[in-house]
């Protein structure tokens, strides 16, 4: 038994009292592999037998028929009749590929179309059944399956991953390293913000176009944002797209966890987008380059964008989804930050139909009391809107619209601006006097004033009504904090303090 | 120590058994016939050339694919000549393709079903996309550190090999269950160590598609056929 020996010399000369204690604490050890050899073989186990709950095919058909023919066809192939106007397209069934996994095989366990059937697929058109009685769900497994019946035929086996390695500085700096040694940036760009130069070259295996993730924005994860769901993709790829699998592609196993920790860190886990935009009070020039100090300090405001679809020609699948709003105010003016993605700095080409990349902010010209606004795509004839825009070559501007068609410029606009493009990130800063004339809106404190965005990605061929919008947020100027409050609460806590100490003194007296 | 000897002897013995089935086979290959194959193409060639913009260091500032590749005497290059029924004739030699100047290189290669050799001597990141039906498709990456991959394609197939990376490049490896060769600049490729007898000729071409032909083959013998691709 040379190991014990072994052991216990090793425990001895670590100065420690442990030697006596070593032999039950291998048996502690071989108990533990024991318990843990008979989860591991469980959980590579259960997943076939008890998580299956064979669902009925014939069942399940009734229910597809119902909810999801519609966009992945009668057959199954992908070609429902809604087909057409989604980007990325609804899967394909029956080639039995499936993008979303945690198999070592290529098919996907029952509960991985279980998952993604109950879940949706964030940053797709597929959204989460969970409203189906889960009998049901199972029931599609098994008829969505059936499509594809010989791509079943064996028992998945979950792809194992290697040691989970915490999250911490160094990790991170690994999983950085090894980004740039397997070279993620040639589709997902060097920040991650999707803008790699392999991007427009992308096809999925059906030859259709693919974006690659945006790992900023882990959110619109295909198949989830967690630590373990991305560890998986790196390790088994995302079958069917270009997506490779890396699990033998990194120097170590663990690198799979190194890079894990590195994606996370690159962005936030929810948008927590923001109900109101704040407008800080400063009493300083507010600086106009983007990257100066003063925003970097500044918390962003982010606001979700949509496709504008009400008028022809409509956007069902637009590039910009997100625009964090930083904006300051002074006596003088007021100013606004705002940092969008979009994977290409785009100048108008009419022959290859690239158009200029452009953001407007919309007010209404007068802010109303009783809190009337015009119609929130861009006004209409009877009730037109003030637009402060950003458009790539021509820079800041004023303009008025009466309808996504009808904007016309302010001649003498007032508005100036700065703009610096990089690693797939626009961020622009625009001012103007906090007083407007005519048809400009005027910016007081204290007054909740009706905002609303709009942004084109040229490069996606956006222009006119082909955009990204919301409808109407508040935007409230801060008003200027005074001094008062670095003096009432220490004088309050102060008089407090002495009514304290008078009331025991009293007490203390009368005992 | 006397388990340690069983297993030996055990070893010994069965690689004994295993040089001694061996050894027909060997000896069958040698007394084959030689089929040379002249395959020609009447059309123009097709080669398309697309502007790189990224790794020009690496891939140079214009890709050309070869679709139809044409050579002297109307040869159609890059066509792979087998013999499916000729089963376990001829020598495994190992397939290897190299990932250079972002092309696989070979363009086209035939091996028996096997293993796959897969360098990357290009110093930047290339991922094995292929695009199959008999074999699992396999896509996985291959950075710049890791320059042999080898992976397994056991099923007889003409299998498409792609780069994501850089979508230009393209590939193809036949998988054929008897002896290949691929045509060279000429159209014409040489099969040797054939079996004697009827024997079925087939040229595959990855714009041109398939064509099949009976030969005799005798031993000791070269046998000629041609064969003349269509679009």
């Amino acid at each position: 038994m040379p190991g014990i020996r072994e052991s216990g010399g090793l425990m001895k000369s670590g100065g420690h009292e442990m030697a006596p204690r070593t032999p039950p604490l291998r048996i502690d050890r071989a108990r533990c592999s024991i318990a843990l050899a008979a989860t591991v073989f469980a959980l590579s186990v259960l997943p076939g037998v008890a998580w299956g709950q064979a669902g009925d095919a014939n069942a399940g058909k009734a229910v597809y028929e119902r909810k999801c023919l519609l966009c992945h066809g009668e057959k199954g192939d992908g070609k429902g009749p809604a087909a057409e106007l989604l980007d990325p397209k609804p899967r394909d069934f029956t080639s039995g590929i499936y993008k979303i996994r945690t198999t070592a095989g290529k098919a996907p366990s029952d509960q991985d179309l279980y998952r993604v059937i109950s879940d949706g697929m964030p940053g797709t058109s597929m959204p989460s059944w969970a409203v189906l009685p889960e009998k049901d769900r199972w029931n599609v497994v098994a008829y969505v399956k059936a499509f594809a019946a010989d791509k079943f035929k064996e028992a998945t086996k979950k792809q194992e991953l290697p040691k989970d390695v915490a999250s911490s500085a160094d990790s991170i700096k690994r999983g950085k390293e090894m980004f740039e040694a397997i070279e993620c940036n040639k589709c997902h760009g060097t920040e991650g913000r999707a803008d790699g130069p392999s991007r427009p070259e992308l096809k999925d295996e059906w030859g259709h176009p693919i974006k690659p993730a945006n790992l900023t924005k882990r959110w619109t994860f295909r198949g989830g944002g967690s630590r373990t769901e991305i560890a998986t993709r790196l390790a088994i790829g995302v079958l069917g797209t270009p997506m490779p699998t890396f699990i033998d592609s990194v120097e170590k196993p663990e690198d799979i966890w190194h890079l894990t920790n590195y994606v996370l860190s690159l962005g936030p886990e929810s948008p927590g987008y923001a109900t109101l935009i704040t407008v800080t009070a400063v009493s300083d020039a507010i600086p106009d380059d983007p990257d100066a100090d003063f925003w970097k300090k500044m918390a962003p405001q982010n606001v979700g964008l949509m496709g504008q679809v009400i008028q022809d020609p409509r956007n069902f699948n637009p590039s910009i989804d997100m625009v964090a709003v930083r904006a300051a105010w002074n006596d003088k003016e007021i100013a606004f930050h705002l940092t969008w993605d979009d994977p290409t700095e785009s100048k108008p080409d009419a022959a290859t139909k690239v158009f200029a990349d452009a953001i407007t902010l919309q007010f209404p010209p007068k802010v109303e009391s009783g809190g009337e606004r015009p119609y929130f795509l861009m006004g209409n004839d009877s009730d037109g809107v003030y637009l402060l825009r950003w458009e790539q070559g021509k820079g800041a501007m004023e303009a008025t619209a009466s309808g996504p068609t009808k904007v016309t410029a302010i001649s003498g606009s007032e508005a100036s601006g700065k703009a610096v493009y990089k690693n797939g990130q626009y961020r622009v800063v625009m001012k103007r006097a906090r007083a407007g004339k005519d048809d400009r809106t005027t910016f007081q404190p204290g007054v909740f004033t009706p905002v609303a965005f709009q942004a084109w990605d040229g490069g996606a061929g956006e222009t006119g009504t082909r955009m990204s919008l919301t409808s109407w947020y508040y935007l409230r100027l801060e008003e200027p904090q005074s001094n008062r409050r670095f003096v009432i609460p220490p004088v309050v806590a102060l008089l407090t303090l002495a009514a304290m100490v008078l009331v025991v003194r009293v007490a203390n007296r009368r005992s | 120590m006397r388990k340690v000897l069983g297993a030996v002897t055990a070893l010994v013995f069965a690689l004994g058994v295993a040089t001694f089935i061996g050894l027909p086979g060997a000896t069958a290959q040698g007394g084959g016939g030689t089929i040379e194959a002249d395959v020609k193409y009447n059309g123009a060639p097709q080669v398309e050339k697309l502007k790189v913009n990224k790794d020009t260091e690496k891939c140079g500032t214009e890709a050309v694919i070869e679709k139809v590749v044409v050579g002297g005497n109307k040869g159609l290059a890059n066509a792979v000549v087998s013999v499916p029924g000729a089963k376990g004739a001829g020598k495994a030699t190992k397939a290897t393709i190299d990932q250079h100047g972002c092309k696989f290189v070979p363009h086209v290669i035939a091996m028996n079903p096997g293993d796959l050799e897969l360098k990357n001597s290009d110093d930047i990141l290339h991922n094995i996309h292929t695009y199959s039906t008999a074999n699992p498709s396999i896509n996985k990456a291959q950075p710049k550190f890791k320059k042999v991959m080898t992976e397994k394609l056991e099923k007889p197939e003409y299998v498409k090999l792609t780069c994501d990376v850089h979508s230009w490049m393209l590939g193809w490896v036949a998988v054929t269950p008897g002896p290949a060769a691929v045509t060279d600049a000429n159209g014409v490729a040489k099969i040797e160590n054939v079996p004697p007898g009827k024997q079925t000729v087939e040229v595959w071409h990855e714009t041109l598609g398939k064509q099949t032909k009976d030969v005799e083959v005798k031993a000791g013998q070269t046998t000629k056929v041609s064969f003349e691709m269509k679009k």
